[in-house]
């Protein structure tokens, strides 16, 4: 009973969100969905925040390892839960919006949010640099079709890539290296784009028969 | 002091601090790694709060009268049920809810987008991308059906790749590395380009070295 | 002399009648007023209908331009409406330069309406005659999606006759998939080292696809987990994912026999900012370090911040998303990847269920219809363009059709 409601109700909400795309009067039901899964994560968000403060407030009373930078998450986020909730520093008070210019809200996301983002985001350079590293010690054919690939395409991109290569008569332009990269995104990196989405699509479709077929079911849990 | 000269100092010392973790974990790398988590969580509990609760729940159902929206109150109530051993059991509602519109919204999307588009595109801007007669036209054009296929057929699941198959599969397999390896170099420049906008903050917002 | 004379005053008086006749403007049924001084155009047909496809509330209305828009001051077309019921009229749109149709979506369905069109070109207002009445209405299928449907039932007609002949026992064969194969060694070997191991299914909600394929893939190594007494750290950033993935992970333990060994704070919420919490991902792993890292779900830059931090600790990592820009991080610096359809496979290769496994046999049936069609398609094209082949241009024509999905 505890598993059968829910896969009734998955069934027949899948089913008719499938129909829907048929009937142009029935749209607005995927759109409502979508409203209804973004009320519904607020609420899971209760969980999910509960869980956070539970978990670093047990590590203070603790005093597990690494306890004093529970201390800091939990001060971070109580301190942003204060400035948005009451919008604090806001001009408008509280009937502003929330990221307006000189509320504490909108000081913390450009100050701390945004620069520790950037930089997150930034350590890719080095991580792409490690990767590509490894990848030069190509072992097999399919590694070596990857590494010549990506440096074709990353020279193509240079003004390194067109000194290399300028040498080559007109007549086999297409060998030179910025012609070739274009020629190998529009060719044979198309036909591979184009095999892993039909894959997919066709993957999904027989995964979401799956779920809605009441075959897969795990994430519901059993009937304890 | 001016705010704005606080907060580019935070910010200069968060970013190094991140950075650090490229040398090894330590001290000042956990420190910012913790604010990071508890800001960013902060953060976006106050948006949920905002945008959905109060923009999507509160106004449209109390002022616009869109009462098809307390489906989803009822639902997300549900969901807090979890928080009760005994009756825990009911948050699988609104969980079976949001996977079967999942499972049925994106069936049909990744349908027709991804099949349908696809293979649409395949047969029509071949033509478009290598729409004339010569020899770099034609071989273009033999190159992405070949491709496309033999990629096909190496995600082919109810058949061994052996003799002739695997032939073919095994030429599908090169063609999804040049994809994978033109992907790759692709995006090593824009990867670049972000740690050099990182310099550029540390060098000319903060330490003002550069003008 | 005086017949001849009357003779005379008739003819010239019918002749000049004539002339003044001739001088005359000419009125047609269609058009009310004369063209803009100087100009001999045709006057504006306007026809309006239903618009295709819709939930109702919307006509379309369709005129064709005698010339108007080639004229020196033209300014747009201006469509008029009249709701045949009530009698009120009023504007509704003036269109651009080179729009000869519009959608007028503000009508009712319980309403008539008939339509003007006007060029307006410089002060002048020239009238079309008014269009034929017309009513919306909403309708029950939209027909441009026959093909998207008629295809889609063969695919999943194909799909849940796999599954039923699965069902009945009929046995189905399955190539290797390494990237599964793997997944018990890199359990055991965490469990050898006792090191826990590091689940993550992607960093979007359960609102996509991939989200839950990472789950599914999760129940079949809770349980194996649940088997060997391995400990699992399944770090989210959806609290909605979070849920889900205990109830998965309960689950394996309460069928591995082992309920008491199953706790909550096996998976935990993070936070939701991306790169927040790749950063504790980062964390866990150089602190906890897991002999064995999955990441199964969809991923976006992050992918090679995790690949690479859990190569650099030593782990076993097995990786699988169906996001293209993503495959290559994980190929780089991953011991096995799950390339797209993989992912979605993996559940019912690992549960090895004959009805999961079916579908999979299904899903092939699509891909050779995607190959055949593809096949047929760019040899019709090629041969259609090289040598201007009626038949072969035919079904070029029909198989764009077919796949076109607007």
């Amino acid at each position: 009973m505890k598993r059968q409601i829910p896969m009734l109700i998955l069934s027949a909400v899948g089913t008719l969100l499938v129909v829907s795309v048929f009937i142009p009067s029935a749209r607005h039901w995927q759109e409502d969905a979508s409203l209804y899964f973004d009320i519904i994560a607020v609420f899971a968000f209760f969980l999910g925040g509960g869980n956070l403060i539970r978990v670093h407030t047990e590590k203070v009373n603790r005093k597990s390892t690494g306890w004093i930078y529970s201390v800091v998450t939990l001060l971070g986020f109580g301190i942003m839960l204060v400035t948005g909730l009451f919008k604090i520093g806001n001009p408008n008070g509280i009937a502003g919006d929330l990221s307006q210019t000189g509320s504490y809200f909108q000081l913390l996301f450009q100050y701390v949010m945004s620069p520790l983002n950037s930089t997150m985001y930034a350590l890719l350079a080095f991580y792409v640099a490690s990767a590509s590293y490894r990848a030069f010690r190509a072992k097999n054919t399919e590694a070596t079709i990857l590494l010549v690939a990506a440096f074709v395409i990353l020279l193509g991109r240079t003004a390194l890539g067109v000194l290399l290569t300028n040498w080559i008569p007109a007549q086999l332009s297409v060998l030179q290296i910025p012609n070739l990269a274009i020629w190998i995104m529009n060719a044979p990196n198309l036909a591979g784009q184009r095999a892993i989405m039909i894959g997919i699509s066709l993957g999904v479709i027989s995964m979401s028969l799956r779920l809605l077929l009441g075959i897969e079911r795990s994430y519901l849990g059993g009937d304890n | 002091m001016d705010s704005a000269i606080i907060g580019t100092w935070l910010a200069a010392l968060l970013t190094l601090g991140i950075m650090s973790f490229l040398y090894k974990d330590n001290l000042y790398y956990k420190i910012c790694e913790a604010i990071f988590i508890g800001i960013s969580a902060g953060l976006w509990f106050i948006t949920y709060f905002w945008d959905s609760l109060y923009r999507i729940a509160w106004i449209g159902v109390v002022h616009e009268g869109r009462y098809v929206l307390l489906g989803g109150v009822v639902l997300g109530v549900m969901m807090l049920m979890r928080l009760f051993g005994k009756i825990g059991w009911i948050a699988r509602w609104p969980l079976a809810f949001i996977v079967g519109a999942t499972a049925g919204l994106k069936m049909m999307v990744y349908f027709t987008t991804n099949a349908m588009a696809q293979i649409h595109g395949t047969v029509n801007d071949t033509m478009a991308a290598f729409g004339g007669s010569g020899l770099y036209d034609v071989v273009g054009r033999i190159v992405i059906l070949i491709g496309t296929v033999t990629g096909l057929v190496y995600f082919y699941f109810s058949k061994e790749h052996k003799g002739l198959f695997g032939g073919v599969a095994k030429v599908g397999t090169w063609f999804l590395m040049i994809t994978f390896g033109a992907s790759f170099g692709y995006t090593v420049m824009s990867r670049m380009s972000l740690l050099l906008g990182r310099i550029d903050f540390l060098l000319t917002d903060w330490l003002k070295l550069v003008k | 002399m005086l017949a001849l004379l009357r003779i005379a005053k008739l003819v010239v008086f019918i002749s000049s009648s004539l002339f003044v006749i001739s001088l005359l403007p000419t009125h047609s049924v269609h058009s009310q007023d004369a063209s803009p001084s100087g100009s001999n155009l045709g006057p504006i047909t306007v026809r309006a209908h239903d618009t295709d496809n819709d939930a109702g509330g919307s006509v379309t209305v369709e005129w064709d331009d005698p010339g108007y828009e080639k004229m020196s001051g033209f300014a747009g077309f201006l469509i008029w409406r009249t709701n045949t019921l009530t009698g009120t009229s009023d504007s509704v749109e003036v269109t651009p330069f080179g729009t000869h149709s519009y959608d007028d979506r503000s009508v009712s369905d319980d309403s008539t309406y008939s339509y003007l069109v006007a060029a307006l070109v410089n002060s002048e207002r020239v009238m079309s005659a008014p269009s034929m009445q017309v009513r919306s209405a909403k309708q029950w299928f939209d027909s441009r999606l026959t093909w998207v449907l008629i295809l889609g039932l063969i695919i999943c007609g194909a799909v849940i006759y796999f599954i039923e002949s699965a069902k009945r026992g009929t046995k189905l064969f399955l190539r290797r998939i390494a990237g599964l194969e793997a997944i018990d060694e890199a359990v055991g070997r965490a469990t050898e080292m006792g090191r826990p191991i590091l689940f993550v299914a992607g960093i979007q909600d359960m609102d996509d696809v991939q989200t839950i394929a990472g789950l599914t893939i999760l129940g079949s190594i809770a349980r194996t987990v649940a088997e060997y007494d391995t400990k699992i750290n399944m770090p989210v950033r959806a609290s909605l994912v979070m849920t889900a993935a205990r109830e998965t992970i309960k689950h394996a333990y309460v069928t591995a026999g082992r309920p008491d060994a199953y706790n909550d704070d096996m998976v935990h919420y993070v936070t939701d900012e991306q790169f927040g919490f790749v950063a504790a991902v980062d964390g866990i792993m150089v602190r906890e370090r897991p002999a064995a890292c999955f990441f199964l779900g969809a991923f976006f830059a992050e992918s090679l911040i995790m690949a690479e931090t859990g190569n650099s600790i030593g782990a076993i990592q097995v990786a699988g998303t169906a996001m293209p820009a993503q495959l290559p991080f994980f190929v780089a610096a991953c011991d096995y990847t799950l390339i797209g359809e993989e992912l979605f496979a993996a559940s019912a290769y690992l549960s090895g269920e004959p009805r999961q496994l079916g579908s999979l046999k299904g899903a092939d049936v699509g891909k050779a219809i995607a190959m055949i069609v593809i096949l047929v398609g760019v040899i019709a094209t090629t041969i259609a363009s090289a040598w201007n082949s009626e038949s072969m241009l035919w079904i070029e024509n029909l198989l764009r059709k077919m796949f076109s999905t607007g």
